[in-house]
């Protein structure tokens, strides 16, 4: 059977690595071939870079695709994808390679594959530009697993760049029932905590950490925990968790080598309160990641702050690999309600 | 997709670190493996073994930024990194055991980390085509991204692959070599090539040149445009000297080139110095050096060698560093065989031996030749000199012929030229002159008719050819070759060659003969008569 190829212009909106990996996993998950032209154009260095690359070939792994144009730097790629193939894989792909992007992109591939199956993935945990285990486990999880999703994920070892050495291990099981989502509110406050990670670090960068966002945040130091971590290399995370009733959100704070414990703090700190001020259930990023578990399971209805240009850009995804409807509407200044119906 | 291999030194500074905070540091060796755009499949790291605690840590911590990286270890010995020759040599070895597998493998050389000299180093051989790819250079990350990865600059060291480069080095090769041909734009293959051969050896190269080709070709003139050239190039300092052999006759021989001591000999008055000592980090030219004496030629051959000779009368040895180039109307092998030049001479100055070809055998070279006379008698009189058009064509219609034997080549040229000029009205060259001038030529070359069976060898073979025949040869040859043509066919030749042998013979096939004969000289029948219509044609 000839399958028509999808074809994605890899520079619409802000053309990012968001644009690759969702294509890539719808083309996995409905079969249909997908051709990525324009990879990144217009960006200082156009083309797939390593932590596209590694998403997007495991993906081909998990999918046994045929692929064309997987390589460094390269500006299309076809990608034919096969049966999915439940099983237990192991993608060891450097600090550059970014887990969680793996695992964002595996997770609803191996879903609707018909066994069970386990992934490790080892590099870095805890990237600047990626989103962290700690969102990944504690918010995405949750509201994956209530749309249907029977993932869970543990973190074996800490990776931070520029070292990496960690590893992360998913256990997903093939969905059953699926559920519409139904996230117009967030329900009651039911706690906040503060976790700081360290890995060949002192502990007084910790404890600044905490006593900056302790100062400014009503979270009781009593919530606060120290990790110590091992590993390769040096690093810090800090992450303040918001739980409610029908959502948890994680901001996070990474520290850097010349950056002060306080700054990192204060940047966790001021997306903390821009989240609690705004009445929406949702931030922007997670908005992104739940659209495509929606579209492809029972659709649903969800608030956020702010109509991105990369929530723009997954919407038109969407649109080409399935029928959906996916309606928009602006009912505050910084909040939209967006709603999926399959 | 073709596979990625780095090859660089260890850094023993920049690549080194204890404990965690190594990963706070730029280490050059692990970010070129843990770069966003480029895929390291194979690392080649060099080092020497007492630095392989650092590399073992290397190794690892690429291990977990890329872990599909291969580092390889290749452990050398060098005792000062500093140390050019060693350096080299241990890179030298080391490019020359490798398996370099240009069809599947890209080679990245690493310059980043090493000494200076290393840098050298791999620059040298990667130039030279030991090391195959492309240098690579990298940066630390800027401040304001701490932990980022440094940028990476891949250089091409293939300068023909830089346009604006390439395009410069032509145009300056060109002008060089229109600088050894003094901008006159000849038209002869041959000599063109030999031109750019010249100028590719003449910039390069230190030892002596051979120019050799009949009276008159513009050895003497080329040597000078060697000199200029290499003048120009800033390649030589001293000066030009030119000596005819043939001129350097007796007694006085030794000293003119060697310089004497007051009281030497009977007339040595006060110190000369001689013309080798006056070349010194300058050029000799010595024209017509078959004519050198056998003494001259031993103290030349070891003035050459040692750069250091006795002057007539002294004890004391004097330096002198020159280039020489020989210049010769003969053939010096012939000579050696005579036992009139020494073969080790020869040998010495053999090294570059270029024939510059006769007049006759570049014909279209004469009207540029015309040009460049006139031009320069308009510049060296301040009168604007041309032809009418008239006798331009008349003139060059004889210079062509076969008629015109140029027996003394551009020297000939020129001094028609030059007679011309001095007997022109005004600036122009009128028909009437030009009838006269060639009236003037027909006559010396009739003088020196002793030459003419070399030119009727010469229609048939060239200057090359002819120095590999016998001077006994010569006459006899140019006399069947002369028979072949009033003749009608090859047996009517032979017949007549034979006249006398065939009367004694039983069989006879003197075309036969004839045919063998001419073979020994690589002729035949044809060769011999195409020419004649060639010649008469022009």
């Amino acid at each position: 059977m000839i399958k028509h190829e999808i074809i994605i212009d890899g520079s619409i909106g802000e053309g990012g690595g968001q644009v690759l990996r969702t294509s890539i996993s719808l083309s996995a998950i409905t079969g249909k071939p997908v051709r990525i032209e324009n990879i990144r154009a217009g960006r200082k260095k156009p083309g797939l870079m390593r932590q596209h690359l590694t998403s997007i070939k495991a993906a081909a792994e998990i999918c046994a695709a045929e692929t064309h144009g997987l390589e460094l730097r390269s500006n299309a790629i076809s990608f034919m994808p096969g049966e999915i193939e439940g099983g237990d894989y192991r993608f060891d792909i450097g600090s550059a390679g970014g887990t969680v992007l793996v695992a964002q992109t595996i997770l609803p591939i191996l879903s609707h594959a018909k066994t069970p199956s386990t992934a490790t993935i080892l590099g870095g945990t805890h990237n600047m530009w990626a989103p962290t285990f700690d969102y990944l486990e504690r918010a995405f999880l949750p509201l994956f697993n209530r749309m249907g999703g029977r993932t869970s994920a543990q973190l074996i070892k800490y990776g931070f760049v520029p070292a990496g050495g960690g590893e992360i291990a998913l256990a997903v099981k093939p969905i059953q029932e699926k559920q519409a989502l139904d996230l117009q509110e967030r329900g009651e406050k039911t706690g906040a905590n503060i976790i700081a990670v360290l890995a060949n670090l002192k502990r007084d960068i910790a404890n600044r950490e905490i006593k900056a966002i302790t100062k400014r945040m009503d979270i009781d130091k009593s919530q606060a925990e120290i990790l110590h971590v091992d590993g390769p290399g040096p690093g810090n995370a800090v992450s303040v968790f918001m739980d409610y009733e029908h959502v948890t959100e994680v901001f996070i704070g990474l520290g850097q080598h010349g950056v002060r414990a306080e700054a990192v703090a204060n940047s966790v700190v001021v997306a903390a309160r821009d989240y609690i001020l705004s009445e929406a259930c949702v931030g922007p990023h997670m908005a992104d990641q739940l659209l495509l578990p929606m579209a492809l399971l029972a659709g649903g209805v969800f608030t956020t702050s702010d109509m991105t240009e990369h929530t723009r850009t997954n919407i038109e995804i969407i649109k080409h690999f399935l029928s959906v409807k996916i309606s928009t509407k602006q009912l505050a200044r910084k909040l939209w309600e967006i709603r999926v119906e399959v | 997709m073709k596979k990625n291999i780095a090859i660089g030194f260890l850094g023993i500074n920049l690549d080194n670190g204890k404990g965690a905070k190594r990963w706070e540091r730029w280490r050059p060796s692990v970010d070129l493996c843990n770069q966003d755009d480029m895929h390291i499949d194979r690392f080649e790291l060099i080092f020497d073994s007492k630095y392989m605690t650092i590399a073992e840590q290397v190794r690892a911590d690429i291990k977990l930024v890329s872990p599909q990286t291969q580092v390889v270890f290749n452990e050398i010995d060098i005792d000062n990194p500093w140390d050019l020759g060693e350096v080299y040599e241990a890179l030298f070895d080391f490019a020359a055991l490798y398996h370099f597998d240009t069809d599947k493998e890209n080679y990245l050389l690493h310059i980043t980390t090493g000494t200076h000299v290393a840098q050298i180093c791999l620059f040298l051989l990667n130039e030279a085509h030991y090391l195959p790819g492309k240098i690579l250079q990298l940066s630390p990350p800027k401040r304001s991204k701490p932990g980022s990865s440094g940028a990476v600059s891949i250089i091409d060291l293939d300068l023909s692959k830089y346009d604006a480069i390439a395009d410069r080095f032509e145009r300056e090769r060109k002008s060089d070599t229109a600088f050894l041909k003094s901008g006159i734009h000849t038209r002869n293959a041959k000599f063109n090539g030999l031109i750019d051969e010249i100028e590719h050896v003449a910039i390069r190269t230190k030892s002596p040149v051979l120019l050799s080709g009949p009276t008159g070709a513009g050895k003497s003139h080329l040597a000078r445009r060697i000199y200029a050239l290499k003048k120009r190039r800033r390649q030589i300092e001293g000066e030009f000297v030119e000596i005819n052999c043939a001129t350097l006759r007796g007694e006085t021989a030794m000293s003119t080139l060697f310089g004497h001591k007051r009281g030497a000999y009977a007339g040595a008055t006060k110190d000369r110095a001689g013309l080798l000592r006056a070349a010194n980090n300058g050029m000799v030219f010595l024209d017509e050096v078959e004519e050198l004496g056998l003494d001259e030629q031993a103290m030349i051959l070891r003035a050459l060698e040692e750069q250091k000779f006795y002057p007539v009368g002294s004890d004391v040895q004097v330096k002198s560093s020159f280039q020489l180039i020989a210049g010769t109307t003969v053939d010096l092998v012939h000579a050696v065989a005579e036992g009139k030049f020494r073969e080790d001479l020869l040998a010495r100055v053999n090294m570059w031996s270029y024939t510059l070809p006769g007049l006759s055998d570049r014909r279209e070279d004469i009207e540029p030749n015309l040009n460049f006379e006139l031009n320069k008698y308009s510049v060296a009189n301040h009168r604007k000199m041309s032809f009418n058009k008239e006798a331009r064509t008349a003139y060059l219609k004889f210079a062509l012929s076969s008629e015109a034997k140029w027996t003394a080549n551009f020297r000939d040229l020129a001094a028609s030229i030059t007679r011309l000029c001095t007997f022109a009205d005004g600036s122009r060259i009128g028909i009437v002159s030009v009838e006269k001038e060639i009236a003037r030529l027909k006559q010396s070359w009739r003088l020196s008719s002793d030459h003419d069976f070399e030119h009727i060898l010469l229609s048939v073979m060239s200057q090359e050819l002819l120095a590999h025949i016998d001077p006994f040869e010569r006459p006899a040859l140019a006399n069947v070759i002369d028979m072949c043509r009033a003749s009608q066919s090859l047996s009517q030749a032979g017949r007549r060659l034979y006249a006398v042998s065939r009367l004694g013979r039983k069989s006879t096939n003197d075309a036969d003969r004839l045919k063998k004969y001419l073979a020994k000289f690589g002729l035949n029948w044809q060769a011999v008569n195409s020419n004649t219509a060639l010649n008469s044609g022009q």
